[in-house]
């Protein structure tokens, strides 16, 4: 977003308030001992504030801000999101500073001319799910401090929150004793019956690739059997025994995390939407995804 | 241990103060020497304090400390004045809260604190003098607490403070211009209430009484008393008097006014001027003072900016108020005149009252002279002639340091030391010829002056201050007499003033010095300070509007500066609006030409949405027109150029510049209505 005399506001401060006092004491002093020089040094000091709210407001506008899109966080870490801060000017612009709209935690810089600036702020967001990142807040006092010049950016960009994962979660649940629950399918053809055909996944052992079928066919096959699928191992509700869904989606992240550091193959089946296993982090992110939104 | 690499070395917090304090000091010095004497050591005491504290890194000392300095300055100040409100005392108790407040350095709000005080205090530099210096002094210290200011809103790193100073200074500059048109502008007002009693302290000048030794103080001050412009050829050196109080009244120690000189009967000074007429400007100094120095004689009332001027009987012009300020007037005197024939002896018995008791010596003389006077009309004259003439062989001495008088003032005058300046002179004169039964006073003022060469004005100093006396003489009327010129005639005929002897300091510095070059110096400094006096110090509401009248305006009153100066407020902002909004426009040229090329297409009834491209335009084109005509060709081939100055750009900055100016050539020249 590029900063300009639409987006900036400015207000004189509690101390711009002190200078005008200051003035108008002046100029009764002026009057009231005809002080020529008085007349000259209030009307001086009276247009360099007005220069000053000039200066101040040209400090922020034509500033461009730009979001760097932040990383998804699991809920109740804190939120790191990089503001890039460009100055397409030739005049530096001193003392901009930079907080979360109300959290009066300000991040100070000064952008050289022609040059652009990072800066990095911190939220907490609440509960896990995509949420609008919070109203950063601009502003910047320079020169005089009389005048405080402020800009409000709701970056468009959304924050995504995984579920906080359980601290001291049990062990992943074993696939095949889980067999006959139902729900879990880690199994489905166990009963001798030939192994069924499936397309080729990357990461099917070699010796399970029906190299017969690949000549006739000229389709990658693998056999889908069972001591293949043994490694499968899928997690949902259901398994972690908790009652609270909140919970349940925090066991099932842990979990999550637990078979991605361990390189399992895993699924991950939520109302209304089954992951199939894989591994690697493409798919943790996919089930991490699944279970900030569920 | 070399200076500016400890400065650079020291904490942002050390180096912040330090300054701070410094201009803090530079503020308040020029005033000390104005305030009560303790004030000046207990500041610099404080301040000093506060730097070392802060060079050390040590923190800061405890309430109660502050609290106690605070009681001490309040107690002082008490003393010194009896009470806490008033001028002086006031600005001493703002001076030492200042030092004090920086004990207490700690927030951004004590900083503000600070600063706006080190404002108000630079404005009460001007309650003591308002001179070219002084104003160059604070124009220094804004320099400085702008620079500190904005150093303080400089939050990251260690930014050098030159680089606070640039900004202070810009922003100075760029004000300067909003201070000139409020300065010309701003309806000046009189004092909104009445001012303190001690707002007309300390300032040297003619006194309304004399004790004889008096002017001796001012004949050592080299200050300016008032300019005088000739608007022709002015008189000679020796009739330049400058008509000051008049003294008659005695009481053997001190010389008064007479108690009837607070009436004022101009009729009855029976003035009567011939010969060639002088016009003249004067621009008094404040003297907090109602008089209004003029040339004898002059018989209509001077031209006051405000207020209005009376002459007394005895020929003093007065106005209603005190010069507080810087004070210009226009006056016509008549070198040639006389006045006070027709006295009658009762008006004229106050000028031979002498105090019984005093100077019995003089009295004596005075015997002496009536009886060896020969009687009838030339009596008085005859005795007038006599009494210069012993002063002019009598071995009589002017000097500046003729010693303390004693209680018979005169009789030490004409028999003991023989020696003095104007006031002994005159004094001793008066009281002989009231003692010899002639009508006599004492006339205060200045006499001379010297014309500076630079810019023509003619400069009466306070070193200028003389005294002289008038006698009554039958058929004449009053007349003026000045003894001293019987001693020493060149102080009152050429501008050879008794030099003041110089201190060890100015003979060290200037003694070597060619003293015509130190002259030329001095007249240029003297003529800057008059300009600087004529323009600035002496702008009035009169000028105000005169400068209105340069304008156009035809009867200007101080409404219509207001309506000036509102319609330039209003022409600015405009300016400043119109200036955003281009700005504001000001976004990518191209994106402007093809904007204004949709604008005239769907004016030309061409639907040409917002997001259109060129080549999307020229399709469009092409659609409705069958792209046959020349026109149509012409708006298409624009449109594709158009298109290709961005995305298939020429090499080079300038040769790009160059079609995008043919561009907006074209832009007007094509015909749009399709």
């Amino acid at each position: 977003m590029t900063l300009t005399q639409r987006t900036v506001y400015i207000l004189p401060t509690r101390a711009g308030w002190m200078l005008g006092a200051t003035l108008l004491v002046l100029l009764l002093a002026s009057i009231n001992y005809q002080l020529n020089l008085g007349y000259l040094l209030t009307f001086l000091l009276a247009g360099c504030s007005l220069v000053a709210m000039h200066v101040s407001h040209a400090n922020l506008r034509g500033i461009t801000m730009s979001l760097i899109a932040p990383d998804p966080v699991f809920a109740g870490a804190r939120a790191l999101f990089d503001i890039q801060l460009l100055n397409p000017s030739q005049r530096t612009r001193p003392a901009l500073a930079l907080a979360i709209q109300g959290s009066q935690q300000w991040v100070l810089t000064d952008l050289a001319p022609l040059s652009q600036a990072r800066v990095q702020l911190a939220c907490l967001p609440g509960q896990r799910g995509l949420h609008p990142l919070p109203t950063v807040r601009a502003q910047t006092l320079f020169p005089l401090g009389s005048f405080c010049v402020w800009t409000l950016w709701r970056p468009a960009s959304p924050l995504l929150v995984y579920p906080s994962p359980e601290t001291q979660p049990p062990p992943l649940p074993d696939g095949a004793s889980e067999t006959g629950h139902g729900p879990t399918r880690t199994a489905p053809h166990h009963h001798g019956e030939p192994d069924s055909i499936r397309p080729y996944r990357r990461g099917d052992p070699l010796k399970n690739i029906l190299w017969k079928q690949v000549a006739k066919t000229g389709a990658l096959v693998s056999r889908d059997s069972v001591a293949a699928q043994q490694h499968d191992l899928w997690l949902s509700r259901p398994l972690t025994a908790l009652s609270h869904p909140e919970q349940q989606l925090s066991r099932l992240c842990a979990w999550v995390l637990r078979a991605d550091q361990l390189g399992l193959r895993y699924g991950l089946r939520l109302s209304g939407q089954d992951i199939g296993p894989d591994h690697g982090p493409q798919h943790l992110q996919r089930c991490l995804r699944a279970l900030a939104l569920a | 241990m070399k200076l500016p690499g400890t400065l650079n070395q020291l904490p942002r917090d050390t180096r912040d103060t330090l300054f701070m304090l410094l201009v803090i000091g530079w503020v308040v010095a020029p005033m000390l020497s104005e305030l009560p004497l303790w004030c000046g050591p207990l500041t610099g005491a404080v301040m000093l304090w506060r730097g070392t504290l802060a060079w050390r890194g040590q923190a800061l000392p405890s309430r109660w400390w502050r609290l106690g300095l605070l009681l001490v300055a309040v107690a002082a100040t008490l003393l010194s004045f009896r009470t806490l409100l008033g001028r002086d005392a006031g600005v001493t108790l703002v001076v030492v809260l200042l030092a004090l407040k920086t004990l207490e350095l700690r927030a951004q709000h004590d900083a503000y604190v600070v600063f706006f005080l080190s404002f108000f205090l630079m404005l009460t530099n001007f309650f003591y003098s308002q001179s070219l210096l002084t104003a160059a002094v604070m124009l220094i210290a804004l320099w400085g607490l702008l620079t500190a200011l904005v150093n303080a809103h400089l939050p990251v790193g260690r930014p050098p403070l030159w680089q606070s100073a640039r900004t202070a200074g810009g922003m100075a500059l760029l004000g300067a211009p909003i201070m000139l048109v409020l300065f010309l502008l701003f309806p000046r007002m009189a004092p909104l209430w009445g001012l303190p009693g001690d707002a007309m302290a300390g300032r040297s000048g003619l006194s309304s009484d004399m004790t004889v030794g008096n002017i001796a103080s001012l004949a050592l001050d080299d200050s300016v008393a008032m300019r005088i412009n000739f608007s022709g050829p002015p008189p000679a050196q020796k009739d330049l008097y400058f008509r000051g109080p008049v003294l008659s009244n005695f009481d053997g120690v001190r010389w008064r006014p007479s108690e009837a000189a607070g009436v004022w009967r101009a009729a009855e000074a029976d003035l009567q001027v011939q010969g060639p007429a002088v016009a003249y400007q004067v621009t008094l100094e404040p003297n907090q003072r109602p008089w209004l120095l003029t040339l004898d004689a002059t018989p209509s009332a001077p031209e006051l900016p405000q207020g209005r001027a009376r002459m007394s009987a005895e020929l003093q012009w007065q106005q209603d108020r005190q010069a507080t300020a810087l004070l210009r007037y226009q006056a016509t005197s008549y070198p040639q005149f006389s006045y006070g024939k027709n006295q009658s002896p009762a008006r004229l018995a106050p000028y031979l009252a002498l105090p019984s008791g005093f100077n019995p010596r003089t009295l004596a003389l005075a015997q002496t002279l009536r009886r060896e006077a020969p009687a009838g009309e030339g009596a008085n004259s005859h005795l007038v002639q006599a009494a210069l003439e012993r002063l002019r062989t009598g071995g009589f001495v002017y000097t500046l340091e003729p010693g303390l008088s004693g209680r018979d003032s005169a009789d030490e005058f004409w028999f003991d030391r023989k020696a003095g300046f104007c006031e002994h002179f005159a004094a001793g004169f008066v009281i002989l010829m009231r003692g010899a039964g002639v009508p006599a006073r004492v006339v205060t003022g200045y006499q001379g002056g010297e014309r500076n060469n630079v810019d023509g004005f003619w400069t009466v100093r306070q070193s200028d201050a003389h005294a002289w006396a008038e006698v009554w003489l039958p058929g004449q009327g009053w007349q003026r007499v000045d003894p001293t010129s019987m001693v020493a005639p060149m102080r009152t005929g050429s501008f050879a003033r008794l030099e003041p002897q110089r201190g060890v300091l100015a003979q060290a510095i200037l003694g070597n010095v060619n003293p015509r070059f130190a002259l030329n110096l001095r007249a240029s400094w003297d003529a800057l300070n008059n300009r600087w006096n004529q323009w600035v110090l002496n702008y009035t509401q009169a000028k105000q509007l005169d400068l209105l009248k340069a304008i156009g305006f035809e009867a200007p009153s101080w409404e219509d500066l207001i309506l000036l100066l509102c319609a330039i407020v209003v022409t600015v902002s405009l300016l400043g609006a119109g200036w955003s909004a281009w700005e504001r426009q000001r976004q990518d040229p191209w994106l402007r030409l093809l904007a204004q090329a949709r604008a005239r297409l769907s004016r030309a009834g061409l639907p040409a949405p917002d997001n259109s491209t060129a080549r999307e335009l020229a399709e469009q084109l092409r659609a409705a027109q069958g792209g046959t005509s020349t026109e149509v060709q012409a708006l298409m081939d624009w449109l594709l150029r158009l298109e290709a100055l961005r995305y298939a750009p020429p090499n080079g900055h300038s040769s790009h510049k160059r079609q995008l100016t043919t561009l907006q050539h074209e832009l007007r020249r094509l015909r749009w209505g399709v």
